[in-house]
């Protein structure tokens, strides 16, 4: 059948492509089991590495004895930081600072930090190998606790040296003798002097635990020193930050460094920035051949986690429970790598008060540094933290004054065209909508079973917000063949979240084709332009709106052709105008589409800006819950989930997002949570870390997008990824509390803390 | 993993042959699935294993005994017990503990033997198979012993088989006129190690108790019969005031230890508060 | 005689194969061997599911599979459940509900359902819930997963 360039439905109503639930694109190769991953990768003459990791939390690295493991019959070679040298002069990678070795330099940071490298053709005998490697270490004191990391003695890094690559963290700082690597302060109004006058204060603090991701495909990369170039095979969520960095490092041109992505089994935000790459790449360089790193589940734990906090925030109320002022103050516990936390600090820590109308805001906001294993992005980059604490506390407020929390937060609510505590104004941000939303589901105003007996019954709501990340820049082409069928190419990485399809149904409409006949090109920095990363939800956005551009340059191109030789373009198969142009199936149409939104920076030392985002993330989670008062246990009879993702690309996928999203934050909320000896984790495994499984979702879940629009979104759309897990958390411990009168203040929310909740409560606190 | 030699008798008789009693590095398995899990994560490296997969048949088969006792083939696979129509009818608590040990792939390769000969304490059916009453065969080339399942595992990770023995066979005497319940509290996750077990057997006549078995592990070093439950349910009728007796009881005589899954005063109240609902769980049974 | 490495003979996928396999090597890097990845090592310990495979009729984890152990079986993996190019019943279903996000575990959750539904062609919420709480989805497409399962059983009764 012929393709017919279709009208442009930009400004239209209704669509055709755009907000329809069709099946992912790679769903067939997915069902078969041949879907492309890294993992799957076996490039000829290839070695494989196993990594040899510290075994203590911060210590001076006086000797490494490789002898034992180059012996071992079999072994190519035995790599260490001396090693990496001589190809890499300044081997210290990182997207907010330069403090990451590709093996440790002289000192070691985290107990699983890599330290050396075996490399052999079967993967069982460098396993072997490293086994018998062993390093000679002179301990120092170290430091786990994030408010300790503030005045601690033990300084986890001398000096700070700031990367500068991203606009957003220019403001980094050299400094000497200090853990903390950012600290954001944002003060309007002026909330001490709101605090004496108000007529209630309240403070309260509350922590989360260190989680990780735990995509079930772990890291993987494949590095080939071809003649020409360096290509690097990578599981990973920035491919063009991977080019960038490892030119960076090698000191060559990017095009000389080619990065190709497949689809990732799951990324969460881990698979960011350098992970394996920058360690992979080096060893098939001095090796020669192409090298594999392919973790194990236990080795995740040493690569990237999600940061644990402590917060405390203070807000004063008057009589009738309006927020008057709110001081936050939020520590990051980043680990021995800064990786992403410093954006996190700021970009997340600027919403820290919540989503209010509040007038006088004062928050700070530190990264810090600490013996454990380094911390990043992972699904809500800190907002779910800071949820935790803003919801919970709002709760607490109104449990101290007889109010609703449905009253209380109506209230105060963020609303559409007040200004947020930067003062960026509100726009297209359906806080309020998705509040009712929510109480309309919830049945709020409407009696409610509390139970009797052992089992009592409770519920609870909690409401969050995010800003996107800006500013950052998505480039795409769009390449139209003879036929009419297209090829879209962009550096955005499906794993998962359904990008292919989404970027597939953007393009359609905009050309006003069928999805069928739109390919993606996956992620090839020799064919894939620049993207800043799939991360922060951002694709939709960014990327929908760059792929949009590149079909809509297309179209015009496509038309300007027509009319070139005298055919209506509207009506003319698109075959044909190839065809009368060049005489047979030949040519090419290539549009090209890039996007940055606007941005202004946060002015330094009040953090107030008028345009901090391009848009709002709204998320907001109701739980109902029933309580055993003999044990403390307690299941989750009911969870709905509520967000604003402006108009859903594809309502289905949309859901599915949602739903899981909200999944992953219940076994952060419930059952996840690193335990530490000293700096080592002592539950490095899924037997012992225990994720969601089939048997631990709620037996009622509801998933519901509401009606919004995303003006400035492409087709009205705007990210969707991490806004499910927002409200989760103190939805539950709210509605714990409501059952039982145990309000919980730290992550996990387990048994055990609700019956010594219960047992505290009746004047028996439960000893030992 | 490092090469090792494997070898496949078929026959028990070969397989306690190879079996060197002076060699800790050689180990026999018939799934081989905590053995895998122990060599992957280096805290096993054997020079030799031996699988019993090819052995005779009827050593993972059920049959019945004259008196109505269940005998089991050590070798049989935890699915193929469960699917056994002999072992739901006459041991229904049995199949009640498989649903949530493991997960169905593992079922499907690891075998009762090694369940028990692995004395995790931790594992699901050693504390029911002690309030069922029963007892393991062993085989030797020096001979074969019966010993009660409570007398195999004498500690945390250790039984009472020499180096060159093997379980041959479960019996499960026959449970006339007994109820049973097992019930694995999980504080984490739903499929997850127990926090705590607690398996319970009852003889009752009418309303009244004559003789019960009670067993608690996971927060304990071995599965642990608690012999004061016992004496306070013998000759009781179920009332609330009789199962806070039974909790009261057994938190008394266990000592329970803390990890994880939950400190050892939380678990005491776990076990304070489930000995009875267990109880409870068995009468219903 | 017992030797490290030795030549094993099975059925892969209805075909017969000869490979040469270390004791030590586990039943997922057999099938890499013979260019098969749909089998994936993820949490190495069998608690998730990806590795899963079916020998003699009967799932197992192939990462806790030795490899030589499969002499002489009948191997079926995620790339055998397809008949004739057209997708199975349990595979389309997949699709239809959306029960996947990154594909990861996507094959052992297919063919851990064809066995449920081999076993129990009607199963309840709790048999559905039960059969697959031996595999995890990171993802967590849960819900979608078991109305997968649900849309698969009716499918395949026609």
């Amino acid at each position: 059948m012929a393709i017919t360039l279709g009208k442009n439905n930009s400004g239209a109503a209704e669509f055709s492509s755009v907000g329809r639930s069709i099946p992912r694109v790679e769903a067939r190769a997915k069902v078969t089991g041949k879907a492309e991953y890294v993992h799957n990768l076996r490039l000829p003459g290839m070695l494989y590495g196993k990594v040899y990791r510290s075994t203590v939390a911060h210590a001076r690295l006086h000797s490494i004895d490789v002898a034992a493991a180059q012996a071992m019959p079999g072994v190519h070679a035995v790599y260490t930081a001396a090693d990496i040298i001589k190809l890499i002069p300044e081997p210290y990678y990182g997207p907010a600072f330069h403090d990451q070795p590709i093996l440790a330099i002289d000192k070691v940071h985290y107990v699983g930090e890599p330290v050396a490298l075996v490399l052999a053709a079967d993967p069982h005998v460098a396993e072997a190998a490293a086994q018998l490697i062993v390093a000679e270490y002179e301990e120092l004191p170290a430091v786990f606790d994030e408010v300790e990391a503030m005045t601690s003695k033990a300084v986890v890094h001398e000096v700070l040296k700031p990367a500068g690559t991203f606009p957003d963290l220019k403001h980094l700082k050299d400094k000497r003798d200090t853990n903390i690597a950012l600290d954001f302060h944002l003060r309007r109004g002026d909330a001490q002097k709101a605090f004496a006058e108000a007529d209630y204060v309240f403070e309260h603090t509350f922590r989360t635990q260190q989680v990780l991701h735990l995509p079930l495909e772990p890291f993987v990369t494949v590095a080939d020193p071809t003649p020409n170039q360096l290509v690097i095979h990578t599981a990973s969520q920035s491919p063009s930050f991977v080019r960038i960095e490892i030119a960076r490092l090698l000191g060559w041109p990017e095009n000389k460094v080619r990065v190709k992505v497949p689809y990732l089994g799951g990324g969460f935000g881990a698979k960011l920035y350098i992970k394996l790459e920058a360690l992979v790449s080096a060893a098939a360089l001095i090796a020669g051949r192409p090298v594999k790193i392919a973790l194990t589940m236990e080795e995740q734990f040493y690569t990237l986690t999600k940061h644990a906090t402590t917060l405390r925030i203070k807000s004063g109320v008057s009589k009738d429970g309006k927020i008057t002022a709110r001081e936050c103050e939020v520590w990051w516990n980043g680990g021995a790598y800064a990786d992403i936390g410093p954006r996190i600090t700021q970009k997340s820590g600027f919403t820290a008060a919540g989503p209010y109308d509040i007038d006088h805001v004062s928050i700070d906001s530190y990264a810090l540094y600490t013996n454990l294993p380094p911390a990043g992005a992972l699904r809500g980059f800190g907002i779910p933290q800071l949820v935790w604490a803003y919801e919970s506390h709002t709760d607490l407020i109104a449990k101290g004054l007889n109010i609703d929390p449905l009253a209380i937060r109506r209230k105060n609510i963020l609303r559409e065209g007040r200004p947020q505590a930067t003062g960026t104004v509100m726009r297209d941000a359906g806080i309020a909508p998705v509040l009712e939303c929510l109480a309309q589901r919830m049945a709020w105003e409407k009696p409610f079973d509390q139970g009797s007996g052992t089992i009592r019954r409770g519920r609870g709501i909690a409401i969050g917000f995010k800003a996107s990340i800006s500013p950052t820049t998505s480039v795409a082409i769009v390449n139209v063949g003879a036929d009419g069928s297209c090829m879209v190419h962009c550096s955005t990485v499906d794993m998962g979240q359904g990008s292919d399809t989404a970027m597939a149904q953007i393009v359609a409409e905009a050309l006003g084709i069928p999805v069928a006949s739109v390919t993606l090109v996956h992620p090839d920095t020799d064919v894939t332009p620049y993207d800043m990363a799939t991360l922060g939800s951002r694709s939709t956005y960014h990327m929908g709106h760059a792929v949009k551009l590149a079909a809509e340059d297309a179209r015009d191109k496509l038309l300007a052709l027509a009319r070139d030789v005298g055919l209506s373009a509207e009506t003319t198969p698109i075959p044909d105008i190839f065809r009368k142009k060049y005489g047979m199936q030949a040519g090419n149409i290539v549009g090209i589409g890039s996007f940055i939104p606007p941005y202004t920076p946060p002015e330094p030392g009040t953090g107030l800006t008028q345009d901090a985002t391009p848009f709002w993330m709204i998320g907001a989670t109701g739980a109902e819950v029933e309580v055993d008062t003999e044990t403390g246990e307690f299941k989750i009879t009911r969870l709905v989930n509520l967000v604003d993702v402006g108009r859903p690309v594809n309502p289905a996928i949309v859901e599915t997002q949602i739903s899981g999203a909200t999944i992953m934050q219940l076994g952060f909320t419930l059952s996840e949570r690193m335990d530490f000896d000293a700096g080592q984790v002592t539950n490095a495994s899924l037997a012992d870390y225990k994720i969601p499984g089939i048997r631990d979702i709620p037996a009622v879940m509801e998933n519901e997008a509401v009606d919004m629009v995303q003006k400035s979104g492409p087709f009205g759309a705007k990210g969707v990824g991490e806004s499910g897990t927002f409200g989760v958390s103190p939805a539950i411990a709210s509605a714990i509390d409501d059952a039982v009168g145990v309000r919980l203040t730290s992550l996990p929310l387990t048994a055990e803390a609700v019956y010594r909740g219960l047992r505290a409560n009746a004047g028996k606190p439960l000893k030992g | 993993m490092s090469p090792f030699e494997l070898a496949e008798p078929r026959s028990l008789k070969a397989a306690l042959k190879i079996l060197d009693a002076n060699d800790p590095s050689v180990r026999v398995f018939g799934g081989g699935t905590a053995l895998m899990l122990m060599m992957k994560a280096g805290v096993f490296q054997p020079t030799r294993l031996i699988s019993l997969r090819g052995i005779e048949k009827r050593y993972a088969k059920v049959t019945s005994g004259q008196d109505g006792s269940l005998h089991i083939g050590a070798l049989i696979t935890l699915s193929a017990l469960g699917r056994t129509a002999m072992v739901k009818k006459r041991a229904p608590v049995i199949v009640d503990a498989l649903r949530t040990l493991s997960n169905v792939r593992v079922r499907n390769v690891a075998t009762l033997g090694g369940h028990l000969a692995h004395a995790d304490p931790h594992m699901d059916l050693p504390p029911v198979l002690i309030a069922l009453g029963a007892q393991v065969v062993t085989a030797a080339t020096t001979g074969s012993r019966t010993l009660a399942v409570a007398d195999l595992l004498t500690g945390y990770f250790e039984t009472a088989l020499a180096p060159n023995e093997l379980i041959s066979e479960i019996i499960v005497p026959s449970q006339t006129g007994w109820r049973s319940a097992y019930i694995k509290l999980t504080t984490r996750a739903a499929d997850d190690w127990p926090t705590l077990g607690i398996a319970v057997s009852l003889q009752t006549d009418g309303k009244v108790i004559q003789d019960a078995r009670f067993v608690v592990s996971a927060a304990t070093e071995k599965p642990l019969r608690l012999p004061s439950v016992e004496t306070a349910l013998r000759g009781a009728t179920i009332s609330d005031a009789v199962l806070a007796r039974v909790g009261e009881a057994a938190v008394a005589e266990a000592e329970l230890t803390g990890d994880a899954h939950g400190s050892a005063a939380y678990k005491t109240e776990l076990l304070r508060v489930y000995a009875g609902r267990a109880v409870r769980k068995a009468l219903a049974a | 005689m017992t030797t490290t490495h030795k030549n094993i003979s099975f059925q892969l996928n209805g075909r017969p194969v000869t490979v040469h396999a270390g004791n030590h090597q586990n039943l997922v890097e057999l099938l890499q061997g013979q260019g098969l990845y749909g089998a994936r090592e993820s949490c190495g310990q069998g608690l998730c599911g990806c590795c899963t495979v079916v020998v003699n009729g009967t799932a197992v984890s192939g990462c806790l599979t030795m490899a030589t152990l499969v002499d002489g079986a009948d191997v079926r993996t995620i790339e055998d459940a397809q008949a004739d190019g057209q997708l199975d019943a349990v595979q389309q279903a997949f699709i239809d509900a959306g029960a996947f996000q990154c594909g990861f575990c996507t094959p052992g959750f297919i063919l851990m359902t064809r066995q449920l539904l081999d076993a129990h062609p009607n199963p309840t919420e709790d048999e559905i819930r039960h059969y697959l709480a031996g595999n995890l989805c990171r993802c967590a497409a849960y819900t979608e997963i078991i109305k997968a399962v649900r849309l698969a059983a009716k499918k395949r009764k026609g």
